[in-house]
C-alpha cells in the first residue's frame, strides 16, 4: 500500500525544517561544549548540501558510524550522561542524527517534537523575555510544518500553513493561561540532579578576597528586587546584609560555617520595616535583608551573627517577606565570639603594628580609635577604584602603605584587620548597598553592581556597630549607585557615579529604561516567580482560596475542560450544517413520493425525476409538474420571493400521493 | 443490507433520499494517532522537567503545547463536520475487473478542508485537499469477483489534519451500485440453424463464403486473403474480398450451450461482445426472457445487463 506518510519530503520543506531546527538549538551554542556545537553545525551543513544532491545522503553503514561518533563525542565530554548539560548535548546529537536521516513525510513529526523539546530545554539556561518571543516564533513555525505535512498535497505557500498554525496557537493560548494559573505548584523539586552546577550564578559568596566584589560590580544583572510595604528608606540606610566573614589568612576571608548558635539578644530601638524581596538565584543560601532581620521567613534561620540563611540552596528565583530594624543594640559578647573577632592572620608587618600603636596612644576609647582609623583613610591618598593595581605577597600591608587604590572589599578587610590588631573584636560583612527606585513600579532594584562589603566592630556599651570605611574614601558611593556602563577600564581610574543628567533625550532614555525594567519586574513577579505561595495568594484574591492541593488539580481540569467545550461550541456553531429551507421542502416532496415507491436516484435532477414520475403515474402529472417547476424557478430561476416560497411549501404539504 | 442491523452501536453516515450523506457531529469517531500518543508522552516529560526545575517558562511551553493538542483535536473533528458525500456514476465492468465508483465530496463551508482521505478496507486510500466551497469527485475502486449488482461497500472518510496528532473518521454507506457483467468466456459455437433474412447492406466486406471482388491491400488484411496470383503477375498487393454471409440475424441461445449457468452466461456474454463488434443483428434467448434481434450500443447494453442480472429478482 502506498501510504501518504511514505512520500518523500519536498525540498522546500526539507530546507525549512533544517533551518528551523538549527534555530531551536542555536542558543545552546553558548551553553554546552563547543565541540558538540561544531559537530552539530557540520552535520547540518552536510545535510543542507544533501537536499540538492541526494546521492550524498548516508547509507546505513555511514549512518551507524556517525551515530557512534556522536555518542562518543557526548560521552567524552559528559561521561556520566546525567544532568542538564549532558541531556542537552545528547538531545542535540539526536537532532543532528534525525536530520541526517530525514527522508519522508513521517519524519517531520519526530523532528518537530525534538524541536519543541529543544525549546523547552532553552528555558533551563535563560529566562529573558526575548527568548520567550524567539521560542514562540519557532513553535509557530514548527507547528506550521506539522500542518503542512498533514495535507495531502503541498500548499501554495508555506505561509498559508503558518497562518493555520497561528490560528491554532491563538486558540491554544487561553488553555495555556488557565493551566499556567491553576496547575498546582510544588515547593521542592521531585529529585535533585547532583551533576548540575550553578556556574552561571553570580553574587556575593561565602568567600571574599581582594577583587571578588569589584568583579561583581561590573555586572548590571539584577540581584534582587524589593517591594516595601511602607516608605522606602533613604540610601544611607539601605545596607542589605549577607554573609558575615570571620576568618582570614590575610588574603581570603571566609564565613564561620560551624556556627550553630541562635541569634544573639537584640534590643530594637526603632520601628520594624516590612518588605518583600524577590531574590535571583545566588551562590550559597543567604537571604538578603535590610540591616538586621527580626521577622524571618519560615524556611530560614537567623544565626548568632545575624546572617539570615535559608535551609535549602537558592537555585531558583524566590520571594520572601522580611521585617527589619535599622536601630538596634546587640547584647554582650561571648567568649567564643570574642576569640573569633580577634583572630589574626600571619604576616602582620611592623608598620601595621606601628600605625595601630600610634592610634592607641592618641585615643582614650575604642570608639575614638575607630574614628582615628577612618580619618586615616580619609586623609591619606586613598582612591576608590574598580581596577586596583595588582597586590603582591602581603596584600593588606601593600594596600595600606603602597598602592592605596582599592574597592570596598579592600577597605573593609584592611580596616577590620587594623581593628583586630588594636584588640577590638571585628568582622567583615558582605552584601549589597543602595539600589535604585523604579518610579514606574514603586520598588527597589538592587543589582550586582551594588555589591558591597563593610566592617562591624564591637564596642562596649553599644554592641556591634556598622563601620563603612568606604564612606571615608568615597562618600558618594553610598548616595548613588555605580553605573556599570560608565566604568572605565583604566587601572586606578576613579569611578563615575550615576548622576541625574538633564536634557530631554537623557530623561526619555531613562524613562525607557525604567519602563523596560518595570515590564521585566512584572515578568519576574508574575511569570517567572509564580510559585506555590503566589498561586495561593492569587487564589485568595480570586476568592477561591479553598482551592489548593488536589482540589486545585480538579479545578484545573474542570476549568480547562470548560474552556475546551466553549471553544468546540464556537467551532460547532460556525460549522452547523445549514440546509437551504427550499431544498429541505423539496426533500420532503421526494420522501412523499418514496412512499409510493418512486425513489429519486442520486444522479437524477429534479426535471428528470419529474418526467420519470409522470411517466409512471400520469395521474400525478399536474401537481408534480407544478411543484417541480416552482422549485426550479425558486432555486435556479428568478422566482425566489416570499409568496412563491410560501406557496411551494403549501403545495408540498398538501401533496399526499 | 444485513450488516447495518448487525452493529447497531456503530454510527454511520448513510445517504438520504437524495442520495447524499452528510457528516454530522455525532457520527465522527476520533482517536489519537501514534504520533499523538508520542506527543502526549513528550508533554509528560516536559511537565516533569518543568516541575523538577520549577521552571515557569517550561510550564508555559508545556501548557501551550497541551492547548495546541486540544485545539488540534477540535480542528481535526471540524475538518469532517458538515462534509457532504454523494455517489456519482459507476460505469459497468466485467467480472474480475475493478469497479470504479465516483464519490462526490462537497465542501459548502468557506474554509478549506485539507488532508481528506477515503478508503475502502484493504484497498489503497484516495486523498484530496478540498478547497472552500468546492466539490470534488474521487474514485474508489473495488475488485469485482462475480456478475450482478455490486454495491459500494462501506468506506471510511478520515482526516488527520491539521497536526496529524488525531485521526477522525466516519463510516459512510452510500447507495451506489455498479453493474458487473459476466466475465466473457469461450467463443459461442456457430448457430445450428442460422436465420436468413434480406440484407440491406449488400454483401460487401463481411463474411467468408463468396468471393466478392478485389481491392488494394491494407495493412492488417489476412495473408490468406492476399491475391498471390495477382502479385505474381506484378499487379501489386491485392486483397480478395468475400461476402455473402447471410446469417446476419443470429440468436444467442441459452439452450444451445452446455455447462452450468455461469459458464453459459460467460459464453453468451462473449457472444454479445463478438456480435456487436461485427455489427450483426442478434437476439438473446434466456430461460426467463428473450431480447429481440437488434443492433447498436443500446441493445448491447440491454443484453449485457440481462446477462448480469440473470437469476436476480428485480
Amino acid at each position: 500500500m502506498n501510504s501518504p506518510s511514505r512520500t518523500p519530503l519536498p525540498r522546500l520543506q526539507q530546507y525549512a525544517l533544517i533551518a528551523l531546527l538549527t534555530l531551536t538549538a542555536l542558543p545552546h551554542v553558548l551553553n554546552i561544549d563547543f565541540r558538540i556545537s561544531a559537530f552539530f553545525l557540520v552535520l547540518v551543513g552536510y545535510r543542507t548540501l544533501a537536499v540538492e544532491k541526494t546521492a550524498l545522503l548516508p547509507n546505513r553503514l555511514l549512518l551507524f558510524l556517525i551515530t557512534l561518533g556522536a555518542l562518543g563525542m557526548v560521552m567524552m565530554r559528559y561521561p556520566i550522561l546525567f544532568g542538564r548539560d549532558a541531556g542537552v548535548a545528547l538531545l542535540i546529537a539526536m537532532l543532528a542524527l534525525k536530520l541526517i536521516e530525514m527522508r519522508v513525510r513521517r519524519d517531520v513529526h519526530i523532528l518537530v517534537f525534538i524541536g519543541y523539546f529543544m525549546l523547552a530545554t532553552q528555558f533551563l539556561y535563560r529566562d529573558q523575555i526575548w527568548l520567550v518571543g524567539y521560542a514562540m516564533v519557532l513553535v509557530a513555525a514548527l507547528t506550521a510544518m506539522l500542518v503542512e505535512s498533514s495535507r495531502n498535497a503541498p500548499s501554495v505557500s508555506l505561509f498559508r500553513s503558518m497562518g493555520v498554525s497561528l490560528l491554532l496557537l491563538s486558540q491554544a493560548l487561553p488553555v495555556m493561561i488557565l493551566l499556567f494559573i491553576f496547575f498546582p505548584r510544588f515547593s521542592s523539586p521531585l529529585w535533585h540532579l547532583a551533576a548540575d552546577t550553578d556556574h552561571a550564578v553570580i553574587g556575593v559568596s561565602g568567600n571574599i578576597s581582594p577583587g571578588s566584589i569589584s568583579h561583581l560590580s561590573r555586572s548590571s544583572a539584577v540581584a534582587f528586587r524589593v517591594d516595601f510595604e511602607g516608605e522606602i528608606p533613604p540610601p544611607e540606610q539601605r545596607y542589605w546584609r549577607g554573609p558575615v566573614f570571620w576568618f582570614t589568612d590575610g588574603v581570603n576571608w571566609r564565613v564561620d560555617k560551624d556556627d550553630d548558635l541562635a541569634a544573639a539578644e537584640l534590643i530594637s530601638l526603632g520601628p520594624t520595616i516590612a518588605y518583600n524581596v524577590t531574590l535571583e538565584p545566588t551562590p550559597g543560601s543567604w537571604l538578603y535583608a535590610l540591616e538586621l532581620a527580626v521577622d524571618i521567613p519560615g524556611d530560614s534561620q537567623l544565626r548568632s551573627d545575624y546572617q539570615l540563611i535559608r535551609n535549602t540552596p537558592i537555585k531558583q528565583r524566590i520571594r520572601y517577606r522580611v521585617g527589619s530594624v535599622i536601630d538596634y543594640r546587640s547584647g554582650a559578647l561571648g567568649m567564643a565570639e570574642r576569640q573569633k573577632g580577634l583572630q589574626l592572620p600571619p604576616g602582620i608587618t611592623p608598620r601595621m603594628l606601628d600605625l595601630v600603636t600610634r592610634w592607641q596612644q592618641q585615643s582614650d576609647s575604642d570608639a575614638e580609635l575607630v574614628l582615628k582609623a577612618l580619618d586615616y583613610f580619609r586623609q591619606q591618598e586613598f582612591y576608590y577604584t574598580l581596577y586596583p593595581p595588582p597586590l603582591g605577597e602581603n596584600p593588606p600591608d601593600q594596600f595600606l602603605f603602597d598602592t592605596r587604590r582599592g574597592f570596598c572589599e579592600h577597605y573593609a578587610t584592611s580596616f577590620t584587620l587594623l581593628m583586630r590588631i588594636a584588640g577590638i573584636p571585628s568582622r567583615v560583612v558582605g552584601g549589597y548597598q543602595g539600589g535604585q527606585i523604579n518610579p514606574l513600579g514603586k520598588y527597589l532594584i538592587v543589582r550586582q553592581s551594588d555589591a558591597h562589603a563593610w566592617a562591624e566592630v564591637w564596642l562596649r556599651g553599644k554592641g556591634w556597630q556598622r563601620i563603612d570605611p568606604t564612606i571615608a574614601v568615597a562618600p558618594e558611593r553610598i548616595e548613588q549607585s555605580i553605573d556599570p556602563t560608565l566604568i572605565s577600564d583604566v587601572i586606578g581610574a576613579p569611578i563615575r557615579f550615576i548622576e541625574v543628567k538633564g536634557g530631554v533625550l537623557g530623561s526619555a532614555l531613562r524613562q525607557l529604561r525604567w519602563g523596560a525594567d518595570a515590564i521585566n519586574a512584572s515578568w519576574h513577579r508574575w511569570v517567572l516567580g509564580y510559585s506555590k505561595e503566589r498561586q495561593l495568594y492569587l487564589m485568595q484574591l480570586l476568592g477561591i482560596g479553598f482551592m489548593h492541593g488536589p482540589k486545585l488539580a480538579y479545578g484545573m481540569v474542570a476549568i480547562t475542560g470548560l474552556c475546551v467545550i466553549l471553544l468546540s461550541l464556537i467551532l460547532l456553531y460556525r460549522v452547523r450544517v445549514k440546509r437551504d429551507p427550499v431544498y429541505a421542502v423539496y426533500l420532503s416532496f421526494c420522501r412523499r413520493l418514496q412512499r409510493r415507491g418512486i425513489v429519486r436516484m442520486a444522479h437524477e435532477g429534479p426535471r428528470d425525476f419529474a418526467s420519470r414520475v409522470i411517466a409512471a403515474h400520469p395521474e400525478l402529472r399536474n401537481r408534480v409538474a407544478r411543484i417541480t417547476g416552482l422549485y426550479i424557478g425558486i432555486r435556479y430561476g428568478q422566482l425566489d420571493n416570499k409568496p412563491n416560497r410560501r406557496q411551494f411549501k403549501r403545495l408540498v404539504r398538501r401533496f399526499n400521493p | 443490507m444485513t450488516f447495518r442491523t448487525m452493529n447497531p452501536l456503530r454510527r454511520l453516515a448513510r445517504s438520504d433520499s437524495a442520495g447524499k450523506a452528510a457528516v454530522t457531529p455525532r457520527r465522527i469517531y476520533i482517536l489519537p494517532t501514534g504520533f499523538g500518543v508520542l506527543f502526549a508522552l513528550l508533554l509528560m516529560l516536559m511537565l516533569l522537567g518543568s516541575i523538577n526545575y520549577a521552571n515557569n517558562l517550561g510550564f508555559m511551553l508545556t501548557f501551550l503545547l497541551a492547548g495546541l493538542g486540544l485545539v488540534a483535536m477540535l480542528h481535526t473533528w471540524r475538518n469532517l463536520v458538515g462534509l457532504e458525500l454523494g455517489s456519482g456514476r459507476a460505469a459497468p465492468v466485467f467480472a474480475g475487473e475493478d469497479a470504479r465508483f465516483e464519490i462526490e465530496l462537497s465542501n459548502r463551508r468557506r474554509w478549506s478542508r485539507p488532508g481528506i482521505q477515503l478508503q475502502i478496507r484493504g484497498r489503497a486510500p484516495v486523498t484530496t485537499d478540498l478547497n472552500p466551497v468546492a466539490t470534488e469527485v474521487l474514485t474508489l475502486t473495488v475488485g469485482s469477483t462475480r456478475r450482478g449488482r455490486l454495491p459500494l461497500p462501506r468506506f471510511t472518510l478520515s482526516t488527520r489534519y491539521p497536526l496529524g496528532l488525531f485521526n477522525a473518521w466516519v463510516y459512510v454507506e452510500l447507495d451506489a451500485i455498479c453493474l458487473v457483467f459476466p466475465k466473457p468466456g469461450k467463443r459461442m459455437p456457430e448457430s445450428p440453424a442460422p436465420e436468413y433474412g434480406q440484407s440491406q447492406m449488400g454483401d460487401r466486406g463481411v463474411g467468408a463464403d463468396d468471393f466478392a471482388g478485389l481491392r488494394h491491400y491494407r495493412p492488417g488484411d489476412s495473408p490468406r486473403h492476399i491475391n498471390w496470383k495477382a502479385l505474381a503477375r506484378e499487379q501489386g498487393l491485392q486483397t480478395k474480398l468475400f461476402g455473402g454471409d447471410r446469417a446476419e440475424k443470429c440468436w444467442l441461445d441459452w439452450y444451445n450451450l452446455a455447462g452450468d449457468s455461469e459458464q453459459r452466461l460467460s459464453r453468451l456474454c462473449r457472444g454479445v461482445l463478438d456480435a456487436s463488434a461485427q455489427d450483426i443483428q442478434f437476439g438473446l434467448k434466456l430461460p426467463e426472457c428473450e431480447l429481440k434481434p437488434a443492433r447498436g450500443q443500446r441493445h448491447r447494453l440491454e443484453c449485457l445487463t440481462a446477462l448480469a442480472l440473470f437469476g436476480e429478482s428485480g
